[in-house]
Parts: C-alpha cells; structure tokens; sequence
C-alpha cells in the first residue's frame, strides 16, 4: 500500500492505494466517482478518461500511484463551482447526450482542448475527441456543443478581460 | 484485474538503477500502455519500477551534431518538439499518429521502442535517423544501434536488468522527409504498414535516399539494397520502378511471400512510387 | 407546443454531470460479486466438473449450476431453448456453466479460473450451408431453425418477361453491438422478500417473467428497474445477467453485483447474424421491375434468441422498398455452433439493403438508367403493393426523401479519381412482424397538481423518455410541461414491450395518446380547461379516488401467411435515401466517406435534434458495418483489433427529415431508429463502384479487401 497526495477536483487529497491498483479503480471505488467508467480496460474506448495535469489519460492503464503529486480531474471539476460548465450546457442544448456513458470521458477531453485551444477549428475538434468512442451519436452534436461551448467561453474571457 | 506486484518509483536514474539491479523480477513502466494491457492479461512480474517522472530521461538537447532524445519523452510532446520537427520530420509525424490523444500524451518513445512491435511507428523514422540506444545498467553503459537491438518480434536485447535511457539520432537537413502509414480507421489504429523516408535530391537526381519500413516484415527494417541503387541515380520512372522492384525482392527475401502480401505489396509499390516521385 | 421542438433530454442533466446511475454504478451494502464460468469449447458434453480448487478461495460463497435452479433451465425471447447454465452439454464457445458467488469481484474471478471442467468434445457444425446435412444435431428437431418464404405472383414468369437480370452473391458477417456500457446490474431481495434486480436493458417485463420462471415464483414477487443504460441497439433485449443476479440472491440471500468485461461481453453475448444472400432480380428496359428472387442463409448460432424474427423479417424486406410484382423469397436460418446471432439494429434488413441496393444499382447501370431515377421509378407510394401485398394506405415518404436527395445528385460531381457517389434506399416495418406486440402505460394526478405519467419504456439513450413526455404535453394541451415521469420500474409500469423494432415512438407513444385521451376528458369535465388548477381538481378527487387512465396500443397487422408471408404485418413502415460521397485511395484502398445526405420519412419528428441524432449515430454505425467492424471467433476478443468509427471517421452529415404523417402514430410519427443505420452500408459500397467500378459484395469492405480487389480489376482490364 502507498498513501498518495494529489490534487483532485481542485481539493488536495490524501489517499492509501494498492501498488497495482489503477486509478480507475482509486476513483469509483475508493473515492465513490463513478462518473469515470470502465468500457474495456485496456484503453480502446475512452470512457476511463480523466485529466492528468489537464492532458487526457485512460485512468484504466494509470496506476494509482501515479497520480501522486499530480492534479487529477474528473467531470465533476466542470462544475465544482455549482454551475454548469457551459460545455455542459453546450452538450444538453445541442443534443450530444444520447446514453451518456461516453459523455464524461468526452466533456473531458473537449475541457483539455479549450484549455489548450480558445478557438479550435472543425479539425482540432474531431482530434481532441477522437480517442473517445461513441456508438450512439455519431460524434456529430457533440462536436458542434464544443464549438458551441468554445464561443461561449470566448465571450466569456471577454467579458472578464 | 491485474497480478499482485509491488512499485517502486525512483527519482532519480541512478535510483532507477540500483532498484533494476537489486529488484529480482522487475518490470520497467513508463505510460504502461502496453504493459498494463500485458498484466491485464496476466503478465506477472515482482515489481514494477515507475521511471515517467525521472527528469534524466526527459528533454531532447542537441549535442555534437546530434540529437539525444529521452527514453520517457511522450509522444504527444515529442510529435510538438521543435528540435525534431525541424530536423526528424517523419518522428514528429509519427509519433503524432500513435494511438490516440490519451495514449499519445501517456505512451513514451522508449516503451514503443522496448516492446519492439513489428508495427511500432517510432522505429522506422529512427532507423532512417541512425538511432542508437543507450543502456544503462548500475554500473555500466552501453550503445547499441536500433536494427541490432530488435532481434525479433516484439523482443529486444535490452537486458532486463538494463533501462533504456535515452536514443540518439542523427538530424536531417535539407530532405523530403515524411512518414505514411496505412491503418484500418482514421486513427487509433495498429498500422498495417508504415513508411519513413528522408529524401535528398538535386533537380533530377538522387543525392540521398533513407527508406524504412514497418508492418510489413518480421522487423521493421530499411531496404540497403534500394538505398545504395538510389543514392546518385538519375530520377527518373526506370529507376524508381527498379528501386520498387528491389524492395519488393529484399521484402520477399526476408519474410517469404506472406498472405497479407497480397495487399501489402502493391499497397507498398503505389507508396513508394509516390513518395520516390515527391 | 412541444413536438416538433427541440425540448431539452430530461435525462441530459445527470449525465453530463457524471451522476446518472448506470448499471455499473450500482451498490449495496453487504453485497457480494458474481462471476461466470463459461465453456472453452464450441461443443461439447461435459463429463465432470470440480469446483473444489475453487471453492477452498477465502471469501468463495457459492458456486451455482443448473441443479441450483428451482424453476425453469430455459430461456428465450421467442423459444425457450436456451439455457441459463448448460445441462451436461455446451453449444458455443462462452456459453455459460457456472455462477460463482464471492466476496469481491476479484475473488471470484480467481474462483472461475480454478474451476476444472471435464469435457469430451463433440463435432461441431461451423458452416451454416453444411448445418443441415451434418450428422450433428444441436437441437432434438434439427438443425433448421425456421424457414420463411415470400411468395408473390409468379417469379419464374416474371424473370421471362425481364429485358434484364442480374444475379450475384452477397455476404455479411458477425457484428457486435459495442455498446460503451457491458452488461451489467444488481439483484438484492427486498423488505418482504421479493427478488429485485436492477439492470443494463431494453425491457423490463419480459425480464421479470423470465426470472418468474427460473426460479418457479410468481411474478408479483419479482421486481427490475432499468438503471440508465449505456447502448443496447438490440444486445440487452435477451437476458444476460438478470438471471444469475437472481439465482445468485435466492440462494445467498444477500445483494449480488456483476459486470460483464469487455472481453465477456464480445465472447458471449450475441452478435448480427451473418447472412448470405443469392439475389436475382429481373427488370424491363424502361427500369421497372418485374421479378426479384432471394435465397437467404442465416447462421443463427446455437440458440433461437431472435433468429425467427430476423428470418421473417430479412424475407419481409428482401425487395427493398419497390413495387414488385413477382417475389420469390426463400429465407433459412440455420443452427451452428458459432456464436449466438440475435437482435441486432435492423434485424437482417441492413444485411438485405447491402443486397438489393447494389442489384438495383447493377440494373440501372446495364439499362443505361441513373440511380436516382430507377428508385423514383419503383419507389413504394401510397397505392402501392408491398411484397406482401399489403397496401400502403398512408404515409408512405420514400419519394420525397429521393427527392429531397434529388438536388445534391443530380449535381454530384466526381472530384478526381477514385470520388464517388452511391444511393441507399430502404422501408423498415415499425413494430414486431405481424404479431400482437402491444403497449400500456397509465396516467394519474398528484398532491402537487401535476400529471404523473407510468411509463414501462426502457430509453436507452434514444430519447423516449422525452418523446413521451412531449406526447403526453401536446396530447393534453397543456402550456407547461406539468408532468412527473415515473419510469422503468416494473412496480410502477404496465409492460410496454421491448425497446426494439423502432416501435417505442409509434406504439407507446399512441398508449400514452390513448390515455391521455381518458385523462383530457376528465380534466374537461373538472374544468381544468376552464381554469382550474390540477391541484384543486386532485383534491376533489382524493376525498373519493384518485382515478388512474389507462392507455393501450396494439399496432393492426395481419399475421403473415405461413406460406406466401402474404398480408400486412406492420401497422406502418418507415422509408428512407441516403446519398454518399466517397473518396477512395487507389493506392492504399482506403476509403473516406466525403459527405452523407440522410433524407428520413418519420411521419413526424417529435423531438428532431432527437431524430438528427438517431440519424447521426446510424450513420455511424453504417459505416462501421461497411468498412471496418467484422467479429472474428476467437480473434475478435476486444477493442483493440474490434474497430468502431472514431470522431475522425466521420463525413458532414447533412439532415433531411420529410414528415409523411402516419394517421395511426402519435401526433403522426412512425420511428427511426433503426432506419437511421439501414441504407448507409449499401450507399458506401454503391458509391465506391461508382468511384472504381468494383462490386464489393462482401462486409466489410475494408481496406484490404478493397486493394486486392482493385488489383484484380486492374489485372482483368489488361
């Protein structure tokens, strides 16, 4: 067992982990977040995404230790100031949630790419969601709630700035 | 579920070190990409030694007309790197095909190397770059080129006691220089061939060729025979036609005729004839 | 007004804040983990099992076989053939044996792989084409599922009056759902003892009759709840954990958790059947056609699960949504014991589009007629005989969506080589095949002065539960969405049916209609439109009873003829154009689909970011069917080599929806669903002839098959 300390959802965390325990398995068991899921566990759907210093990681293929000293984010980060991200927003008015278990895997990783990206392109939209599967949707509204959200946010840093 | 094992995680290279020496089944884990998957499927191993945050085998510094790439670089960071953007353009491009956005910013280019995937996109843009590998085990370090490391599928002669820390590779200036691959989707797929090339050309001859190819035979390799016929040859369609048949040959030589041959091949003719032509 | 617009998912909230609770998600506590052990061989008689290595595990509770079972061993969603843990024999490569019952999950997975199974193999039948002369029966009566047969006019004289035929072969292969959420769910007894399983499901009430009959109580004592369900597309319609969860708390008598893994899920669960399909069709040099004659052959695997259904269903549709007036339709399906085929999105139909739009595509290219033109000219209107020679009195939108399609075909033009242009036309039966398959639900009124709606439909993402709630509102008239939706729960329901068939739209959305009918009069008659509030009229009615309105649907078909399949076995059909662009590499053979034009007659759109949905995903899914997915035994074990669409495999997707007002549908709608995915495979393959001039008749056209086939052409044409 090694007691691990990392930033999680904003909050410093301290937490004892098995040396061959996955993050997945820190987080929805542990830690109760079930908003993380588990698709395949090998890393070829998505839905274990998480952020690692604000980069998406299959949480399945981490192992806990790992996140040590880290900051790790999960869906619930969106909204931790008791709003809606407008990415959240963005994916309810646009129609991008059909089952939703894809959906925090997605929200994630389009997060990443605004950080990254204020202003992405149709191009940098598909790549930043293509290491998330969707079998129901077709990826179609989820893109355009992230272009969608991505305006939003624009304005908003305007407003502020 | 994976095995029971123990980690450890160094901080420094020379802590590495001493547990890879000390430890009696270790296993090295940079991103786990492909060692989780393994364990998943029931690898064992004693411990794992977690080497992704040893700040010696980050960065990429260039160095006595060379480049020294850190054995846990991403291939997220290594696809965005300036140094090998301008001067190993077909790593950069590869690397950014590896996988998907996740993979790439957990997987490292000393994992894709130590699990020497016939398919492995890193490999043939380092072996056109002259890649040498340092091991380092307590104690001792040793160079090794590329082509001699893989022996065969999916094995090294990476010690287990050894870690790989960082590879070398030689710049390239003034080349053409790319890498195709083929997969079955768009990405976050295993390619099912690769091609890197850097090519140097004069108006309409041949200074410099430097081919090689994955997924295709046991190892990926570059074709000598097509190289030396290249280098000084007129550009013209004979002798690129020759230079494809020659490949082909030295494919046929190494492996057989394969049943994935019957795609393969012409899919790997129509490639280099465009990647000749430029 | 609320159909017609674009009303937020009422379950859209807690998903995108990772709190809606998925079958995974489940817990209890003092719940204990269930495992399966399943059979390594395809066929086989089990001669000894012994559990004792597993059973010494620290934190092993049980481990349970079919001798545990106190009711029924066999289950089916339409013949009790197949059973819940093999007796003495094994059929398939995964079938289940055993339920181990642990501590943790990790224990009894350890416990499943210390179990040692006995077997003495039997042969096996692996082709479908040699399942009914083999000497191996896998089932007492033979190893002929069912054989359905569409006999209209006279095909033989229909083919002698053709100027043209063509004939070819066309083949599929196993799919697999690949719902991002395995199967999954909990079982745990309740405060009087009732067995409560909640799960991963298209259905909620057949479900619970099957847990009745396997443990012999009755059905008042068994209670499931759909948990939100991560994608079903027709693989949770069987049972699958539901009656382990069961057997596991009857004999435990404490909450029990499992979870299929991935690995599970593709080895065992069922798949699209694999079909293969001898297809002829006659035409005159003006394009109409005269005759089309089908041979289908189906590996349905070892177990009926739907292999009835989708024999039936294929033979139904084999014409393709076209006036033809001589059909001959034989369609087979057969035992093997390759894995279980079962429901799958469309249920045979896109398997037969593949087919008879190519055929169509062949026909027009041999006449010198377009594409575009030759399905205007055959299309199924209002008038028209279908193959069973029912006659589409209404809402019959195939014309409109070809030309709504019509514009951006005409003109298409080829960018370069190896661009090209397909068309996929297709008409899908909304409901099951000429049978009864009803829908109830019941309404009644709250302290609080809204509307409470029951509703049995399990929404699996497609969005029913809001479809309903946008009925209910618009059939009511009322200005606000006053409702409370209480949803998925057998205790609270009536049996809806299955989500499956496209139907939920269609036939729970006119029980909801039916019942709000009974509910409007009422309210008129408290004067709830003249004023008063749904609070003042509860309390009028809590001093004597507060009344409950029923609604009931039942689609009006004809059971089909059991010889010709003559007659009307669906109350309404669903049509639909898809036009493809392609861009194929000659080089590589991989091909980019371009663009989609998806022009959908759905009688009307309830919720139409709902129906583009719909839409978007069974593009999807139509190009995973043409060009990557193929479920290989025994290699196909995971994601890793199992490829589905990535974000970057996508073209634009423009939306069409023509509104063919059905008059028997709610409001006027009919369903998508499964229309969404029918025609896009065979637009792909049309429009990568029409790019290269090869005939892929074979799924998945990938590109390796592509290339070798390019080559081969180039080869001929030396």
């Amino acid at each position: 067992m090694k007691t691990i300390n990392l930033i999680l959802n904003g909050k410093e965390t301290s937490i004892e982990v098995e040396d061959n325990e996955t993050l997945l398995t820190t987080l929805r068991e542990r830690l109760g977040i079930t908003s993380v899921k588990e698709g395949c566990g090998i890393g070829e759907c998505g839905t274990c995404t998480v952020l690692v210093d604000d980069e998406p990681h299959y949480s399945c293929l981490t192992l806990a230790s790992k996140a040590n000293g880290r900051d790790i984010k999960t869906v619930e980060y969106l909204s931790s100031s008791g709003v809606l991200h407008p990415l959240q927003e963005a994916f309810i008015k646009s129609g991008a949630v059909q089952c939703g278990y894809c959906t925090p895997g997605m929200l994630l990783s389009a997060y990443s790419l605004l950080l990254r990206n204020a202003d992405p392109d149709a191009h940098d939209i598909k790549e930043a969601i293509s290491g998330n599967l969707c079998r129901c949707t077709g990826y179609i509204q989820i893109e355009e709630a992230i272009k969608n959200a991505a305006e939003i946010c624009k304005c908003n840093t305007q407003n502020e700035g | 579920m994976l095995p029971k094992f123990a980690s450890v995680i160094p901080r420094t290279k020379d802590e590495a070190l001493s547990w890879l020496s000390s430890l009696e089944n270790p296993k090295i884990i940079a991103g786990g990409t492909d060692l989780m998957v393994k364990m998943r499927a029931g690898k064992h191993c004693s411990h794992v030694i977690d080497v992704a945050g040893i700040p010696e085998l980050m960065g990429v510094t260039e160095e006595d007309a060379k480049i020294s790439i850190g054995a846990a670089m991403t291939h997220a960071r290594l696809s965005a790197e300036g140094t090998i953007v301008r001067n190993a353009r077909s790593l950069a491009l590869a690397c950014g095909l590896i996988g998907s956005p996740q993979i790439r910013n957990m997987g490292t280019i000393g994992g894709n190397l130590a699990n020497a995937s016939p398919a492995a996109d890193s490999i043939p843009p380092l072996l056109i770059h002259d890649a040498i590998l340092t091991l380092e085990s307590q104690g001792l370090r040793r160079k090794v080129a590329l082509e001699e490391a893989i022996v065969a599928p999916y094995v090294t002669s990476i010690d287990r006691k050894e870690l790989l820390s960082s590879v070398e590779i030689n710049p390239l200036r003034g080349y053409r220089e790319g890498y195709r691959r083929v997969a079955k989707r768009a990405t976050w797929a295993i390619s099912r061939l690769g091609v890197a090339f850097a090519i140097k050309e004069d108006g309409n001859r041949f200074i410099d060729v430097r081919l090689a190819i994955g997924s295709c035979t046991p190892m990926p390799f570059r074709p000598g025979k097509v190289e030396n016929l290249l280098a000084g040859s007129e550009k013209n369609d004979a002798v690129i036609a020759e230079a494809i048949r020659v490949a082909l040959e030295e494919i046929k030589f190494i492996s057989g005729i394969r049943p994935s041959y019957a795609y393969k091949l012409p899919v790997l003719k129509g490639i280099l004839e465009e990647v000749l032509r430029g | 007004m609320f159909i017609g617009q674009d009303i937020t998912r009422v379950d859209a909230l807690d998903k995108v804040l990772g709190t809606a609770a998925f079958a995974h998600d489940l817990k209890k506590n003092n719940m204990l983990f269930a495992s399966v052990v399943r059979s390594s061989r395809p066929h086989a008689v089990i001669r000894k099992i012994d559990v004792s290595a597993a059973l010494a595990i620290e934190g092993v509770v049980k481990i349970l076989s079919h001798e545990d079972i106190p009711g029924e061993n066999l289950f089916g969603a339409i013949k009790k053939d197949q059973p819940f843990l093999a007796e003495g024999r094994v059929r398939y490569k995964g079938e289940a044996i055993l339920v181990v019952v642990a501590a943790t999950e990790e224990t009894a997975h350890k416990a499943s792989d210390l179990v040692r199974i006995d077997y003495e193999d039997l042969e096996y039948v692996s082709d479908p084409f040699l399942s009914i002369q083999s000497p191996v029966l896998i089932h007492d009566g033979g190893n002929l599922l069912s054989h359905r047969k569409v006999i209209k006019g006279d095909a033989a004289k229909g083919f002698e009056s053709s100027d043209v035929i063509v004939e070819n072969t066309y083949s599929t292969t196993w799919i697999d759902h690949a719902y991002m959420e395995t199967e999954a769910g909990i079982g745990y007894a309740d405060e009087k003892g009732r067995i409560v399983v909640a799960s991963s499901t298209q259905n909620i009430h057949y479900k619970m009759k099957e847990i009745s009959r396997l443990l012999a109580i009755p059905t008042e004592h068994v209670r499931v709840v759909q948990a939100t369900t991560g994608g079903g597309f027709g693989g949770k319609l069987d049972v699958t954990v539901e009656g382990y969860l069961a057997l596991a708390v009857w004999h435990t008598k404490r909450p029990v958790f499992m979870r299929y893994t991935r690995e599970e899920s593709l080895l065992a669960q069922t798949k699209r059947h694999p079909l293969y399909i001898v297809y002829k069709t006659g035409a005159r040099k003006d394009g109409s056609l005269t005759a089309v004659e089908v041979n289908i052959v189906g590996d349905t695997g070892p177990y009926n699960s739907y292999g009835e259904t989708v024999c039936l269903r294929a033979a139904v549709h084999a014409t393709g949504p076209y006036e033809v007036p001589n059909v001959l339709v034989n369609s087979r399906m057969f035992y093997t014991n390759n894995p279980i085929s079962g429901a799958m999105r469309g249920f045979g139909v896109p398997q037969l589009a593949l087919a008879h739009e190519s055929q169509l595509d062949e026909i027009a290219e041999r006449i010198g007629m377009d594409p575009l033109d030759i399905r205007m000219k055959n299309a199924l209107k209002r008038g028209s005989l279908t193959a069973t020679s029912q006659v589409l009195n209404h809402s019959a939108g195939l014309l409109e969506t070809l030309k709504a399609v019509e514009p951006f075909w005409r003109e298409r033009h080829k960018r370069g080589p190896g661009s090209g242009f397909g068309l996929g036309c297709m008409y899908y039966g909304i409901g099951n095949t000429g049978i009864s398959n009803p829908s109830s639900c019941y309404l009644t009124l709250t302290p609080e002065g809204r509307v409470e709606m029951h509703s049995g439909v399990c929404d699996i993402g497609q969005g029913s539960d809001t479809v309903l709630l946008q009925i209910l509102c618009d059939a009511l008239g009322m200005e606000e969405m006053g409702i409370d939706l209480v949803r998925g729960d057998t205790d609270t329901s009536y049996d809806t049916g299955s989500t499956s068939a496209s139907r939920q739209t269609y036939i729970s959305g006119m029980a909801v209609c039916d019942a709000a009918q009974k509910l409007k009069k009422y309210l008129k008659h408290q004067g709830y439109y003249d004023g008063k509030s749904l609070k003042d009229i509860y309390r009028n009615a809590a001093a004597s009873a507060i009344p409950v309105f029923e609604g009931h649907f039942d689609p009006p078909t004809t059971a089909p003829d059991p010889e010709t399949s003559q007659g009307a076995p669906y109350a309404t059909y669903a049509f639909a154009t898809h036009m493809t662009q392609v861009d194929v590499d000659e080089v590589t053979g991989v091909c980019k689909i371009v663009k989609v034009h998806a022009a959908h007659d759905v009688g009307r759109a309830i919720n139409v970011s709902s129906v583009r949905g719909q839409i978007y995903g069974g593009v999807a899914m139509g190009i995973g069917f043409a060009l990557m997915e193929e479920f290989i035994p025994g290699k196909s074990e995971s994601f890793d080599n199992y490829y589905l669409p990535t974000s970057m495999d996508m073209p634009d997707v423009e939306v069409m929806i023509i509104e063919d007002r059905e008059p028997t549908g709610p409001f006027g709608a009919k369903g998508v669903g499964e229309p969404a995915l029918i025609p896009q495979a065979a637009a792909i393959v049309n429009a990568i002839k029409d790019a290269t001039g090869v005939s892929m008749r074979q799924l998945p056209c990938d590109m390796e098959r592509l290339k070798v086939a390019l080559e081969k052409s180039k080869e001929k044409g030396r």
